[in-house]
């Protein structure tokens, strides 16, 4: 909402400064995005005329003006505009003057070897909607001595303000005005309504279905005509006062319903009569029928929005945008004026549906003042009349409105409760009557109040409640502190903790956290599903954010792609979220990738890259945060599709799958065009036990361990990392088992070195015990196929 | 005797002119040997008396003593130095780079979400979570955002490929209020909750993206008013930015689903081209909250005649932004390497 100081001071009358208003404004809740301060902004402008006009000795198109202020002061300035003339006054930009179109401080300057002491000011280059080409031309005849912002029409300044959705009555200045006096910004000055003189009976058959749901979306609507109007351009106060606030002037009749609308609220639409083509009838749309709207869009109808149409085509899309066929234009003698009530929910759907945002459909979807159809019509007629002439009909009305008494009763000790402070009860009911709420009954601790028509959101007691805080200011509720509860145990922060807690572990061990879109392209989230189905977004922002992701994997690997082409050599990166698959479940993962080297290029030791045992030592290190005892957790060689199939295993505990790990498929190198290879873990955290394992108490003493090694020979294909879990329970004093050697003896065998750590919690172990134990390990190894190996 | 004394001057001599260890060991051997020295010395006395042997013998004594002495003591000498000798040769140039392995970093939004979590949890609010993807219901009506209610459309949906079932079509959460109804439904007031999470809008500028991070508390009680309301969030972000000389300015603002409802601004200045909180007369805005209003905690199952509460919210990403100085919002989702180094967070960091 943008209007003049001078706009809002018909409505307010008031000795606040205009900054003292806008400060205001925002502390009840109308928040100024700007305001124009014209003195400010026209420091180092004046308003000059020129004197005289001398070709450009050097420059086809330019010319030289010597042009004078009020005072006489002359100034010689190089202008280019083929509108420059002798005794035009305009405005003159001088050196050091921030030029509002442009943003650009001006200088002094020659221009093609002459002096130019500043520069006559296009409308575009003061920021306002330009007419025509050329500077400014304000005529012969303005008083010199007049500001550059009164010259401009800016009435003491140009406010913009936001205006949050429920209050449909603040999309006007009256609104407005009455807000601010509430808030104590000074009176308000309630207009008297006008009535126009009416000369003929209205008499242009208007088809209107009271019974049916037509009557639902358009309750009631008032009709006028005009006769013998004068349309052209508007008068020079509304195009001047349309330019400040950056609206477009159309002509007269459109811009007085449109001044009236930003004025009190009231859409009006405008009809050229001559231009309807038999009776008007108010009706729903046909399917696909066609409507060109008043800026020559086209729009394809539904069956469910609400028309204003003549005998062949649909005339305006009621409350939403008049249409291009009965559109006034310059030439336009006789009108038809409708102010009519649209139900907001109907007026939004259509808008939404069909992508047209109007200022009509702003209004009436936040909801108008639901009294104002007859004297919003009595008012456009008499702006009409007085400003372009012509004669009036009578007001012809269809449809009925039965507007529901909208009581609400308020408490004192609501209203102290819900502030947490006192709040002075005559002042909290009078802030109420300011706003034009009428208080019905009252007693010592409550009141109750009528809403006034303007305030359709206004309905219970919290809504009054909100009203007497806002304008009172928020300021003045004092802080109350209140006390902390008795901690409850947070369960389920734990789960977002160990996630976090095994990002920590990641990260001491060289992987960096990345946080991508949950979205990806189809194609490479389809690499990913797996046997599930993909969640895919119905209005996704572009086809690369187009799919939910079923795995963080795809994600990481975009990440890692940036990261190499970036010159990287060793990517680590791990990432936590949600996946998405089947309809709409969510499951939260871990992920890390490494591809390219293990690590910095350094002089100790070979550079190697990293493999599929860095990353299972990831995994592995993330598990060492839940402290699982080595039994529970089993290693098996499979993986999804998307990982190597024989370099990738799945982890389980206690049976449950928690993640994988391996080298990613050739095919997904391929998809992404990546030539390193990837190397990934994921961990399933739902899956993961709830509860890190309490230690058990097995006391504080140790004693000494024996260490026994053993080199088995085994089939090539034999996995033997499960055998480790085997040897650990073969005996309770086996407390590590690991294996310390491996090599291929031929393409048979392979010979696998064992190193066993037996100890004993309560005593230190005999030689002969030692030994049972390690007859245990051998037999047992013996029997699931490997063999001692000969010395 | 003299003889004795020239002995002991010609060993002395050649000990100390000895310059290696082995050399020491030749003239141990010179001396005590079978055929040393001394022992050559002590065969020459066995003609002298009895007297004269044992004032010989006596002295002699003396001598080997003085020369043993001697032997130990630039056996040392001799040992120190051949250790420093060696040592210097196993010399290493410490100014080369170690084994050390640069740990990676944290996000910074995983920092400020343990920061938040931290501070929410010394007020008594617990975590509450909901799902990324929702319903109408939950999302907007349960929240008193009713069909074309024209606040619907400041939150650009995205909808997804699933039918819609009794709670309305599925679509990714706008913001984490719906996470409100999902904890009152599922306890009993009064209660203190807080969410934190991923949010989705169909916007992408330079100052929005389609997905970002929110955070929310909620707390019902029969008591609750506007004025704990302030006192919360006062303490909640003077302590959150450690500027216990904070002010907060709250302006009146409209959301759907609190009443009253206030925007929340800060007071800052900027100095030296960084941003100040706490000082000066400049005001930003950094979330919203309100008191619940009654369709919502109806919504949640809980009586709005015998419970009242406060909600509050705002941008992760904005509150790590003006907390740690990070600069573009598409920089937190771009994993880009040097934003990682310049902002991301050492995994042992905590406050």
């Amino acid at each position: 909402m943008r209007f003049t100081f001078g706009w809002l001071k018909r409505y307010l009358s008031t000795d606040w400064q205009a900054s003292e208003i806008a400060e205001r404004l925002t502390a009840i809740g109308l928040e100024v995005e700007s305001f124009l301060d014209p003195e400010e902004t026209f420091k180092k402008f004046k308003l000059v005329q020129i004197k005289r006009v001398e070709q450009h000795s050097n420059a086809d198109r330019l010319k030289v003006c010597q042009v004078a202020d009020a005072q006489g002061n002359e100034y010689q300035i190089v202008c280019g505009a083929q509108n420059v003339r002798e005794n035009l006054i305009g405005i003159l930009a001088l050196p050091g003057a921030l030029i509002p179109g442009s943003g650009t401080l001006l200088s002094k300057s020659k221009i093609r070897g002459i002096e130019s002491n500043g520069m006559l000011c296009s409308l575009e280059e003061l920021s306002l909607p330009p007419e025509g080409d050329g500077i400014l031309d304000l005529g012969d005849d303005v008083d010199l001595s007049v500001s550059v912002g009164d010259a401009l029409e800016f009435q003491g300044g140009i406010f913009d303000v936001s205006v949050t959705p429920n209050r449909g009555d603040c999309w006007s200045v009256k609104g407005i005005a009455r807000d601010l006096a509430a808030a104590g910004a000074g009176g308000f000055l309630v207009p008297e309504d006008k009535i126009h003189q009416n000369s003929f009976a209205f008499s242009l058959p208007i088809h209107y279905d009271n019974s049916s749901a037509c009557h639902k979306y358009a309750p009631v609507m008032a009709f006028g005509v005009i006769r013998d109007i004068q349309n052209g351009p508007s008068p020079k106060f509304l195009r001047s006062l349309f330019r400040s606030i950056g609206a477009n002037s159309i002509s007269a009749v459109v811009d007085l319903a449109n001044f009236l609308m930003i004025d009190t609220g009231r859409p009006i639409h405008v009809y050229d009569l001559d231009k309807i083509e038999g009776d008007l009838t108010i009706r729903f749309a046909k399917n696909r029928e066609k409507f060109v709207d008043i800026k020559g869009n086209e729009h394809v109808l539904q069956q469910d929005m609400l028309v204003a149409a003549d005998k062949n085509d649909v005339l305006c899309l009621v409350g939403v945008m008049g249409g291009a066929k009965a559109a006034c234009d310059h030439n336009t003698r006789n009108i038809l004026l409708e102010s009519a009530l649209f139900d907001p929910i109907f007026v939004s759907r259509t808008g939404s549906f069909l992508n047209i945002n109007s200022d009509s459909r702003a209004r009436f979807e936040r909801g108008i003042d639901q009294d104002s159809c007859v004297p919003g019509l009595e008012a456009i007629a008499s702006l009409v009349m007085d400003n372009c002439g012509g004669t009036a009909s009578s007001i012809h009305v269809v449809g009925t409105h039965s507007q529901l008494e909208r009581t609400i009763e308020i408490s004192k000790a609501k209203l102290s409760h819900m502030s947490g402070c006192d709040v002075q009860w005559p002042m909290a009911k009078n802030t109420l009557k300011k706003l034009g709420l009428k208080e019905v009954s009252s007693s010592t601790n409550s009141s109750v109040f009528l809403a006034p028509s303007w305030r359709a959101d206004l309905n219970i007691e919290e809504d009054l409640i909100e009203e007497i805080l806002r304008l009172n200011g928020y300021d003045s509720i004092q802080e109350k502190e209140f006390g902390i509860a008795a901690k409850n145990e947070d369960v389920l922060w734990k789960r977002e903790a160990t996630v976090i807690a095994i990002k920590r572990l990641l990260c001491s061990l060289g992987l960096s956290e990345v946080v991508s879109y949950s979205f990806l392209k189809l194609e490479h989230a389809d690499a990913f599903r797996e046997n599930h189905k993909l969640v895919q977004l119905l209005n996704p922002i572009s086809e690369d954010l187009s799919t939910l992701r079923p795995s963080l994997v795809p994600s990481l690997i975009l990440a890692a792609a940036r990261s190499l082409n970036y010159g990287q050599t060793h990517v680590r990166i791990c990432e936590s979220g949600n996946v998405f698959f089947d309809s709409c479940l969510q499951e939260t993962r871990i992920a890390a990738l490494r591809a390219g080297d293990y690590g910095p290029r350094s002089w100790i030791g070979k550079n190697r890259k990293a493999d599929v045992f860095d990353v299972k030592g990831d995994l592995m290190t993330a598990l060492s945060y839940l402290n699982l005892p080595e039994h529970r957790v089993v290693i098996k060689p499979q993986a999804p599709s998307y990982y190597h199939p024989s370099r990738s295993g799945t982890v389980y505990v206690d049976r449950k799958n928690i993640g994988h790990f391996g080298e990613l498929h050739p095919k997904i190198n391929k998809l992404f065009s990546l030539g390193e290879t990837l190397l990934c873990f994921e961990l399933l955290v739902d899956k993961l036990p709830a509860n890190r394992p309490k230690i058990s108490n097995v006391g504080n003493k140790v004693f000494p361990r024996i260490i026994r090694d053993f080199s088995f020979v085994f089939d090539r294909a034999m996995p033997v990392g499960s055998l480790l879990h085997a040897i650990y329970g073969l005996d309770s004093t086996i407390g590590e088992a690991n294996i310390f050697d491996l090599f291929d003896i031929d393409d048979q065998k392979k010979a696998v070195g064992i190193t066993v750590t037996l100890e004993a919690p309560d005593r230190t172990l005999k030689e002969e015990e030692a030994k049972v134990v390690s007859d245990k390990i051998i037999k047992f190894v013996e029997e699931t196929g490997g063999k001692l190996r000969e010395r | 005797m003299h003889e004795l004394d020239r002995l002991q001057a010609s060993c002395l001599l050649e000990i100390e002119d000895c310059d290696s260890l082995r050399k020491i060991d030749l003239i141990k051997n010179a001396i005590f040997g079978k055929n040393g020295k001394l022992s050559g010395f002590l065969k020459n006395i066995k003609g002298l008396s009895d007297e004269k042997k044992r004032e010989v013998g006596a002295r002699a004594n003396a001598v080997r003593a003085v020369i043993q002495e001697r032997l130990e003591a630039r056996s040392r000498v001799l040992e120190m130095a051949e250790l420093d000798k060696k040592l210097a040769a196993e010399s290493v140039d410490v100014t080369l780079p170690s084994r050390f392995s640069q740990p990676g970093t944290l996000h910074p939004l995983t920092k400020v979400i343990e920061e938040v979590a931290g501070l929410m949890s010394t007020y008594g609010f617990v975590f509450a979570d909901g799902p990324d993807i929702e319903s109408e219901y939950y999302n907007f009506a349960a929240l008193n955002m009713p069909d074309h209610h024209p606040a619907r459309t400041m939150h650009d949906t995205f909808y997804i490929n699933t039918s819609a079932d009794d709670k309305g079509r599925k679509l990714l959460r706008t913001h984490t209020s719906p996470v409100q109804i999902r904890a009152m439904l599922a306890n009993q007031p009064p209660f203190r909750f807080f969410s934190i999470g991923r949010v989705f809008r169909s916007d992408y500028d330079a100052t929005h993206t389609p997905m970002f991070n929110q955070i929310e508390c909620l707390m019902v009680d029969d008591n609750v008013g506007f004025s704990n309301l302030k006192w919360f969030i006062s303490g909640f972000l003077r302590k959150f930015f450690g500027a216990p000389n904070l002010q907060l300015r709250f302006r009146p603002s409209f959301f759907p689903f609190t009443e009253p409802s206030a925007e929340v601004d800060l007071n800052y200045d900027v100095v030296n081209g960084k941003i100040v909180f706490g000082s000066g007369q400049r005001w930003m805005e950094i979330g919203g909250a309100g008191m619940v209003h009654p369709n919502v905690l109806e919504s949640g199952n809980v009586d709005p005649s015998k419970y009242r509460g406060f909600a509050f919210g705002c941008g992760l990403e904005r509150m790590a932004s003006l907390k740690y100085g990070v600069p573009d919002l598409r920089g937190y989702f771009e994993s880009n390497e040097r934003w990682r180094n310049n902002f991301g967070f050492n995994h042992a960091t905590r406050e």
